[in-house]
């Protein structure tokens, strides 16, 4: 029986790995895949939490299924504004997106 | 990267069957947990470091399928079929389709990360610290609860989410709609405009 603090831990290297993606990188897919990459964690932590807690182990189940769907329509709308930002600006670097800044 | 992804095909099918089989079986399949997740972390972190983007979303597909097995360790067969299904279908596909139509030609000499990668490495390891120090002190509710305590039924996932007692009704239906809008909102913004 492995021991519900590994799948913990785990999920702690995963999001970390998606936060610095999300932080550091140049191109708005890599930091797509990085949010997608903290969702996956926070899935792995709800199952885990679930299963190691008694009676209502029902309600994270449910919560990651929530939060795979909110997930691929956050894809799909990412993605739709990453193609009407690349149109614009020939580029997929957000660093450039600064039009906002004044 | 294909041969990377390939060589996690193997081991895909025996994570449920070796926590199924009791007794001796369950070393062999807590060796392989410890190896899967390995495998599921190296290939994310392939995904955040690699300079060619195509390489990153095959090995983000290889990490979302890690994290498939890891869902099977967790005792729900439906999340680990879905999430297959969904990321590594959908969402593998639609940032390939973004690769592809963002392709900037100066992208060979640009650098991967931006200012931020030695502040953004430090946030990241105060995550790691702080998150696994407390899932490392994490006690365990109800000691000896094997992972069939979860059920593991597609059955049961109906009733909790469209009962009205269980109380998921409203969210069930306003994440349909989400879905939906958030859809038509992908198309209309992608779309092209005419003038």
């Amino acid at each position: 029986m492995i021991p519900v603090s590994h799948f913990l831990v785990m999920a702690a290297v995963l999001f970390s790995v998606g936060a610095l993606a999300c932080m550091s990188r140049r191109n708005a897919i890599s930091v797509l895949i990085g949010v997608e990459l903290m969702l996956n964690a926070v899935n792995i932590n709800f199952l885990a939490f679930s299963r190691a807690t008694g009676s209502d182990s029902e309600i994270g189940f449910v919560f990651v299924v929530f939060i795979i769907t909110i997930a691929a329509a956050e894809a799909a709308v990412g993605l739709a504004i990453l193609l009407a930002f690349y149109r614009q600006w020939k580029t997929a670097d957000i660093d450039r997106a600064r039009m906002l800044q004044g | 990267m294909a041969g990377c992804s390939s060589d996690e095909v193997g081991p895909s099918a025996s994570p449920s069957a070796a926590t199924r089989g009791g007794g001796g079986e369950v070393k062999i399949g807590e060796i392989l947990f410890y190896l899967w997740s390995f495998l599921t972390i190296g290939t994310a972190v392939a995904a955040v470091t690699l300079r060619n983007l195509y390489h990153c979303a095959l090995t983000f597909a290889a990490s979302l399928f890690g994290v498939a097995g890891i869902f099977l360790y967790l005792g729900s067969e439906f999340l680990a079929v879905v999430q297959v299904l969904i990321y590594v279908g959908a969402v593998t596909v639609l940032l390939i389709f973004g690769i592809m139509l963002t392709r900037n030609v100066m992208e060979k000499r640009q650098a991967v990360f931006n200012a931020l990668l030695w502040p953004a490495l430090g946030v990241s390891l105060f995550f790691f610290v702080f998150l696994s120090y407390s899932g490392w002190v994490w006690k365990e509710a109800s000691q000896g609860r094997g992972g069939e305590g979860l059920f593991s039924d597609v059955y049961l996932l109906g009733p909790i989410l469209l009962r009205p007692e269980k109380g998921f009704v409203f969210a069930f239906e306003l994440v349909s709609v989400l879905l939906l809008s958030a859809l038509i909102g992908a198309i209309v913004i992608a779309r092209k405009e005419e003038n």
